[in-house]
């Protein structure tokens, strides 16, 4: 764990509020589409800017899925090799909107408080 | 597909795999190679068509050693597992694998340690009592007892013919208590997945 907050302590927080923010972003990717591992990362890189190390995303999968959160299946693809798809279950689905209402009050409570501090500056 | 490759390539990427082979090794034996198969995938896609040897290391140092990679994996589904299991055995292994990882862990494991050890210890008291029969709650001289004080002299027994059921009660409630805090907590864990070292 103190692997990841040992550079700049801004950094360091910046990466534990991503971190916490992870299981979070790869329930809203499967909103609305079946995806596998890869294409899960590259939407978290290219929809939320989380670069996260490839190899932290497969275990995270797992236990979503052990946990109930995410169905997965094995689809044959053109490209020669299966792929193992992943989607939200109803418990997911659940899960994806409780955390979206925490994460909106929690950040436009902050902002509120932030506000006059930005206005302040200018 | 990884046969495209050249054979150099191929031998590196073989050899990732089957080290993560070994490494899930002892994970059931679908889910190992549930595991290996997706990794393959994932490589594979990374790598497409343009495979030259520093694009197959970047996919793997991306990756991390496969011996971390099951280590990350055995550890989000045993924690999983351990959060609905009602085993102390199981629950304590589980946390005591995991108390290595941080201090927040390690706290865990020692619940886990002094619950099911008080409640192992009520047990036993209960399982000697048939034979031993001074086994009881003992007070006196500032200390209570369970079981048989050394000094029974300045002290007396409290429970008597209760012992037995107050005992078992209490000791059910200890580890079913220890048991039931150990899944909370295990479920309250952060939601990410730290490195597990």
């Amino acid at each position: 764990m103190a692997k990841n907050g040992n550079s700049a302590p801004s950094d360091g927080w910046e990466a534990q509020l991503r971190k916490g923010c992870l299981e979070m972003a790869i329930l809203a990717a499967l909103w609305d589409r079946r995806l596998y591992g890869l294409e899960i990362l590259r939407a978290l890189s290219s929809r939320s800017k989380m670069d996260i190390a490839e190899g932290t995303i497969y275990p995270i999968l797992a236990r979503l899925k052990a946990e109930g959160l995410l169905q997965s299946e094995w689809v044959g693809a053109e490209a020669g090799h299966p792929r193992k798809y992943y989607w939200l279950t109803a418990v997911g689905r659940r899960r994806l909107k409780e955390q979206i209402d925490s994460w909106m009050s929690f950040s436009s409570n902050l902002s509120a408080m932030l506000q006059p501090i930005i206005g302040g500056d200018r | 597909m990884t046969d495209t490759l050249a054979p150099a390539i191929h031998a590196k990427i073989k050899a990732y795999l089957e080290r993560l082979d070994v490494a899930v090794g002892s994970f059931p034996h679908a889910e190992a190679r549930d595991i290996v198969r997706e990794i393959q995938a994932h490589i594979s896609d990374k790598l497409g068509g343009d495979s030259n040897d520093a694009a197959v290391e970047q996919v793997l140092a991306s990756l991390g050693p496969p011996e971390a990679l099951a280590r990350n994996f055995r550890m989000e589904l045993l924690l999983t597992r351990a959060s609905r299991s009602f085993s102390p055995w199981f629950l304590l292994r589980t946390t005591g694998r995991w108390a290595r990882t941080g201090a927040k862990a390690f706290a865990v494991f020692m619940i886990a340690l002094v619950g099911y050890s008080v409640g192992l210890a009520l047990t036993t008291t209960l399982i000697m009592k048939p034979f031993v029969p001074s086994v009881g709650l003992w007070v006196g001289q500032g200390s209570l007892d369970f079981g048989t004080p050394s000094n029974m002299a300045h002290m007396h027994e409290l429970l008597g013919q209760a012992y037995v059921p107050v005992t078992t009660a209490l000791a059910f409630v200890i580890v079913f208590g220890t048991t039931r805090a150990l899944q909370w907590l295990i479920q309250k864990r952060s939601p990410y997945a730290p490195s597990y070292r």
